[in-house]
């Protein structure tokens, strides 16, 4: 009885358009819209420089800037065009070389200076550019006066793990769909069910409550395993996601967190008049979630007072625990606070389901 | 050889917090009989079907059916009945076929879906949804749902109400042929002309109480005035002397000029009132005799209308 239960919940969801729109093609959505932008590409600094030498050093310093990666060196525009555009967003920076600059400089009675221009609407970048042009500059100056540089330095870059904005958001589109689907899901059928008096008809029967329940959350709980898996699938093969940790951890953690989502779906369902109202319900639930759990955006960035409430919301500890096994490759049992959290949740929303439930 | 009795209620009370929905109401039901339970909305109809059914539990009194005590042994009861409640649905996105089997298998014997679905007329509708129904199909199936287990007995609440005078005879031949098949029908209804139809016994409801349950034959007979006389005459006619007749216990206008004479039996009374009409002169346009239906024991009974 019980299978031919799960097969029929099975059956009605997949047939429910709307619910599988839910369920998946809007994580899919947002999966799709973050994989095409790319957030972690460094924007290109564009400089016009005013070359009023048009000497030696001075091309020598143009070619040189053109090579750095990232840099776009402008020469055509004259000093005040130049000035107009770094005032309206147009370039990042202008640098001024003077008249004769290798003649001055080789005579060397005082420096001749180089005005680098810079809009100090973006100071980090001002900052670490300026640092590149002096740099450029103090090695000119050793050139020009013979001397041999004394100490270098050998940058090596050590092979790290790769982990882009992109990979942080796909666990959270995960959490977030499995979340909206169980919430918004489980409400709308328990509300449908009761509204249409489908529980009243199934209780002339001889079926045991407990089994049609047993049913209807089994197939929820092998839906959003089969939906993670699609949100993962999707981000790993279309858009080279990172996953360097265990897989399987993270549908682990889909199970319990599951479980909660569907007890506050069945609250929605409880405290709904109808459909439209679980679905209202059900999304005043699940959107403060979706922004404050960090599916988006880092829960560190919020004010300290809010960051610690968020984090014992059920989706918080969710979201760090699956980021944990998945970009940090550690075992699941390293996030004890965060199973904490999550089994806490399961037991107060069972609670709260059974006690608010109603048939009719 | 006595009748096995298949449905029992004793002394049945249901309150919801000082209102009272079903007042002490006792009765049974043979084995084979269609059973009416007939009253105005709020009689507490549903009420006492629900409490048989196991749905609702008694405040005090009991009810049995087939012996056993539903309220004791609620699978054992809801495992042999059949129940159509009142506007019900089913899952949208089951087919007819699918819905009929998956309830099927939530009772230890059960009737082939295609054959419920051809019994019904609604064979080609198999792979349909209960959405593509028309109001009369969405009826009939939901009793076709409530035959899946073969039951010995039957609880139709309100079969009828809000079909169409078409789709409610396609019902009611449904329910004879339910009948036919040898169960009990238990059903409720505030159409007179349904259960003077279909019902072997009525039980009239008022208030939450019995006040009358027989066959509906003898309701109307032993009513104070079982027949009613219409007349239309060329004139006026003069009230008082036709109420002086024999065997007429009152008289009132109708509309259109028609005269209605309540009376106690007309092998008495018209032969006095055609006496009367000759001497007098008067000549009748148009003589009828109406025997009084379950709505006439009904407003004597209760003083209501059965409907508003």
């Amino acid at each position: 009885m019980f299978f031919h239960l799960l097969l029929a919940d099975l059956k009605m969801i997949a047939r429910n358009r709307q619910a599988l729109f839910w369920a998946l093609a809007f994580p899919l959505i947002f999966v799709v819209v973050f994989g095409l932008f790319d957030l972690d590409r460094p924007r290109t600094i564009r400089i016009a420089v005013v070359d009023q030498a048009q000497d030696k050093i001075s091309k020598g310093l143009i070619l040189g800037l053109a090579q750095i990666e990232l840099v776009h060196v402008v020469t055509s525009l004259p000093e005040a065009e130049a000035r107009r555009a770094l005032l309206n967003g147009g370039l990042g920076f202008v640098l001024i070389i003077p008249p004769d600059l290798t003649a001055r400089a080789q005579q060397g009675a005082e420096p001749v200076p180089l005005t680098l221009l810079h809009s100090q609407s973006q100071p980090e970048v001002s900052h670490q550019f300026s640092g590149v042009i002096r740099q450029f500059v103090d090695s000119a100056n050793l050139e020009l006066n013979n001397a041999k540089p004394r100490l270098a330095m050998n940058l090596e870059g050590v092979e790290s793990q790769d982990i882009t904005y992109f990979d942080g958001v796909l666990p959270g589109l995960v959490g977030m769909g499995i979340m909206t689907f169980s919430v918004i899901g489980m409400g709308s059928v328990i509300a449908v069910y009761r509204e249409n008096r489908i529980f009243k008809r199934l209780l002339t029967t001889p079926l045991r409550v407990s089994l049609f329940f047993a049913a209807q959350i089994t197939a929820r709980l092998l839906l959003s395993l089969v939906q993670a898996l699609i949100i993962f699938a999707a981000g790993i093969f279309l858009f080279d996601a990172h996953v360097y940790g265990s897989l399987l951890w993270a549908l682990v953690l889909v199970l319990p967190a599951n479980i909660i989502f569907l007890n506050l779906g069945f609250l929605v369902g409880a405290f709904a008049k109808n459909v439209e109202a679980a679905a209202s319900l059900g999304n005043l639930m699940t959107v403060p979630m979706m922004f404050f759990s960090g599916v988006f955006f880092p829960t560190d960035s919020l004010p300290k007072a809010l960051a610690w409430v968020v984090g014992y919301l059920p989706l918080s500890p969710l979201l760090d625990a699956m980021r944990g096994v998945l970009l940090e490759s550690q075992p699941l049992w390293e996030f004890p606070g965060e199973l904490a959290i999550l089994g806490a949740w399961v037991v107060v929303s069972s609670v709260l389901a059974v006690r608010f439930f109603r048939f009719e | 050889m006595p009748m096995e009795k298949v449905i029992q209620v004793e002394n049945l009370v249901r309150r919801y917090g000082s209102l009272v929905a079903v007042n002490g109401v006792s009765f049974e039901v043979d084995r084979g009989e269609v059973f009416g339970i007939l009253g105005p909305n709020g009689a507490g109809k549903t009420t006492i079907l629900e409490t048989i059914e196991g749905l609702q539990r008694p405040t005090s009194g009991r009810t049995l059916v087939l012996g056993m005590e539903t309220y004791k042994e609620p699978l054992k009861v809801k495992a042999r009945i059949g129940v159509q409640l009142q506007a019900s649905a089913y899952f949208d996105y089951l087919t007819l076929t699918e819905i009929l089997e998956l309830f099927g298998r939530l009772y230890p014997q059960r009737i082939p879906a295609r054959h419920l679905l051809e019994q019904t007329g609604l064979a080609e509708k198999a792979n349909a949804t209960v959405s593509k129904l028309s109001g009369g199909q969405k009826q009939r199936f939901t009793i076709a749902a409530a035959l899946v287990n073969d039951p010995e007995v039957v609880f139709l609440d309100e079969p009828t109400t809000g079909l169409d005078p078409q789709a409610r005879r396609q019902l009611w031949e449904f329910i004879q042929q339910i009948h036919r098949e040898g169960r009990t029908v238990i059903l409720t209804t505030h159409f007179m002309e349904e259960a003077e139809l279909l019902c072997q016994r009525v039980a009239i409801l008022d208030k939450g109480k019995i006040v009358a349950l027989d066959t509906p034959a003898h309701l109307v007979r032993n009513l104070p005035a079982p027949y009613e006389i219409k007349l239309l005459a060329e004139g006026p006619l003069p009230a008082h002397e036709l109420e002086a007749l024999d065997g007429v216990v009152a008289t009132y206008k109708g509309e259109d000029g028609f005269h209605f004479l309540k009376c106690t039996d007309t092998s008495q009374t018209l032969p006095a009132l055609l006496r009367w009409a000759e001497s007098r002169s008067v000549r009748f346009q148009q003589l009828q005799v109406v025997p009084a239906t379950l709505e006439d024991v009904f407003l004597t009974l209760t003083g209501n209308q059965l409907r508003d």
